[in-house]
């Protein structure tokens, strides 16, 4: 599904990534944990092409297709997904309105034609009722006045909706009580397919009590420094990341 | 040493040549406030950019190499007919009581406004009475120098569409009293000119009885030279006014909105808000002021005015202004010029939306609140579409 080969991405001329390489098979659920500057947020946002993350070496191959020179809606199109961090507020933009035009752009980009409002109503009611995202929250601005959970739930609803073919979970974890992550955690499961991958970016080992990866990864400097089996996960919170470099090293 | 030669004052030109053909000539209450007005023309000249009010909106330049403004066909008329007892004067035969006390009374404060009132050779006046409430908004259009007075009685509440309509290479000067009695409503929008290369000015004077409320929407989508000057005084207890507006500019476009609402009695409201989109080579103007008089103890007044800048060579400038002579008094107001959110455009495109799509939702939403100010449903809709005609032209100048 993925497959990253050194790996190389300046953020305004400073080199973040420095030869990283991973393989994410269809089906897999992978993990990269990592401590702070370690280039965790630079990986994501450069799958998802954000302008100002320049690839200078390296390939990132997505379905058997170099996306590095595509743009951010054309990969999104193809399926890619990234559920943010910081979801931003759209003030003036109401959150069903911006489904409605993101879903018909992705679909417009495979030659599908346009659903009409009263379909997309009908596909978000569904999907909006598991994640507990009530109906008038749809009405409201986009992300404006909701709460960081709410956001969250926000974004696992768009990835429920867009039912993308690689899925990058951001820090989805920050700013949740255990309540909420629960609720986030089982919507990211029941989206757990053989045609699916997700890619799962964090930096505290709870939130894979939640959601079990297939592999673990740590990122450090930019490189991948160890992989391992969900076990990682549980040695990373016991020892600490200073010690697992330490060994790597 | 050279000394530039005082440039002639068409306006002055132009009213030696047509004082006698005016109409209502000969009523001497009218002869007397014309000659007033034009002796105002004549002390102050044309305004220039050394006039701290005209600072960003050089007239006197503009006007230099444009058509006469004196040949241009002065027209000032209602599209559709009146209903509910409204009376239309137009200086034919003597003038009715409530055009002698309205009619350049309260809005004559500069020379573009003397000018309008002394050189209008087309000019209405409307009287809305007491709890009329008529369905229909009247629908007035102007182009060259004319001149407009609209008395609203107690209680009455009508809506006023105002478009400018004079051609390419056009001068317009619009001068607009509005006197609104205790609790009458004016619903006030004014839609943008289509003429790219014309000067629309335009100079509103208002005045709020207790309990009245005048509102206003100023969609522009700019010429080579338009200002809309709007003067409030809020002189009854409770008065409100809330003025909005957008200006939407095109390469080559530029529009000045300038407030100055006068909060003169206790317990009176304003708001205003306003946005600007500049694309090309264009500027915006809003320069705001509130004067919260002594007396006008509990008054609350609002004011935000923002700007979104499309390119290196557009240029928007923004002066809110705030005197306060009261006790207990709430103002708030916020001033901002910037692009558009890097993490705004880059969240829609994660989820599929392609640039030149997010960018217009984003401008779109940008523009929203203060559109949407608009009361009037089918008015709010047709402002809509103006406004999505007048964001792609913005967008397709090269910035």
């Amino acid at each position: 599904m993925l497959e990253i080969k050194d790996l190389h991405v300046s953020v305004g001329g400073k080199e973040i990534l420095k030869g990283l390489n991973l393989s994410i098979g269809a089906g897999e659920v992978h993990a990269i944990m990592g401590p702070n500057g370690s280039g965790k947020s630079t990986l994501s946002y450069t799958l998802a092409g954000r302008v100002g993350y320049d690839v200078t070496g390296g390939s990132i191959i997505y379905k058997g297709e170099d996306l590095t020179a595509l743009p951010t809606d054309a990969r999104a199109a193809k399926g890619i997904f990234l559920a943010m961090q910081y979801p931003v507020e759209i003030p003036g933009v109401t959150t069903i309105n911006f489904f409605k035009t993101a879903l018909n752009s992705q679909r417009r980009a495979r030659g599908e034609s346009d659903l009409d409002a009263v379909s997309v109503l009908r596909l978000v009611r569904g999907k909006a009722a598991a994640l507990k995202v009530p109906e008038e929250m749809l009405k409201r601005a986009l992300n404006v006045g909701f709460s960081g959970g709410e956001k969250k739930r926000l974004e696992i609803l768009q990835m429920a909706l867009f039912e993308p073919s690689l899925a990058i979970l951001d820090e989805t974890d920050s700013g949740l009580d255990i309540d909420a992550l629960k609720l986030v955690a089982d919507g990211v499961n029941a989206l757990r397919a053989p045609d699916r991958a997700m890619l799962v970016i964090t930096h505290y080992q709870r939130l894979l009590n939640y959601i079990v990866p297939d592999r673990v990864h740590v990122l450090s400097a930019g490189r991948i420094i160890k992989d391992g089996g969900k076990e990682l996960a549980h040695e990373l919170e016991a020892k600490g990341y200073e010690q697992i470099i330490k060994d790597a090293a | 040493m050279t000394t530039r030669a005082a440039s002639p004052n068409p306006f002055l030109e132009d009213f030696a040549a047509h004082a006698a053909e005016l109409p209502g000539v000969g009523q001497p209450w009218l002869d007397a406030r014309r000659a007033d007005a034009i002796k105002l023309v004549r002390a102050q000249g044309i305004p220039h950019r050394r006039i701290e009010d005209w600072k960003y909106t050089d007239l006197r330049s503009a006007l230099e190499g444009t058509n006469d403004p004196g040949k241009a066909p002065s027209v000032a008329r209602l599209r559709n007919a009146v209903e509910q007892g409204i009376e239309v004067f137009e200086f034919k035969g003597d003038a009715p009581k409530w055009v002698v006390d309205g009619f350049g009374v309260i809005g004559i404060d500069g020379t573009m406004s003397a000018a309008s009132f002394a050189l209008a050779q087309s000019t209405i006046a409307l009287h809305v009475p007491a709890n009329a409430k008529p369905a229909k908004p009247l629908e007035y259009e102007f182009s060259g120098q004319t001149r407009l007075l609209i008395v609203v009685e107690a209680g009455a509440a009508v809506t006023l569409l105002e478009t400018p309509i004079g051609g390419d290479d056009s001068f317009s000067n619009a001068g607009i009293e509005i006197v609104l009695y205790e609790g009458a409503k004016l619903n006030h929008i004014r839609t943008a000119s289509n003429a790219a290369s014309a000067i629309v000015l335009e100079d509103l004077t208002v005045q709020v009885a207790s309990a009245a409320q005048y509102r206003a929407h100023f969609m522009s989508t700019g010429t080579k030279l338009s200002r809309t000057e709007l003067h409030v005084t809020l002189e009854g207890k409770g008065a409100e006014a809330h003025v909005s507006g957008v200006s939407v500019l095109g390469d080559g476009r530029h529009a000045d909105v300038t407030t100055h609402i006068v909060h003169a009695a206790a317990d009176t409201r304003s708001t205003q808000l306003f946005k600007d989109i500049a694309g090309g080579h264009s500027r915006g103007v809003y320069q705001g002021k509130i004067t919260v008089a002594e007396g006008a103890d509990g008054s609350d007044s609002r004011q935000t005015a923002k700007g979104l800048l499309l390119g290196v060579h557009a240029e928007i400038d923004l002066k809110p202004e705030l005197e306060i002579y009261a006790d207990d008094v709430k103002c708030a107001h916020g001033a901002a010029v910037g692009d558009l959110d890097v993490e705004s455009l880059f969240y829609l495109g994660s989820r599929g939306i392609p640039e030149a799509e997010a960018r217009a939702l984003l401008m779109r939403a940008f523009l929203g609140d203060a559109v949407d100010e608009i009361e009037n449903a089918d008015i709010r809709a047709s402002v809509w579409s103006k406004v999505e005609a007048a964001l792609a032209k913005a967008t397709e100048a090269k910035p």
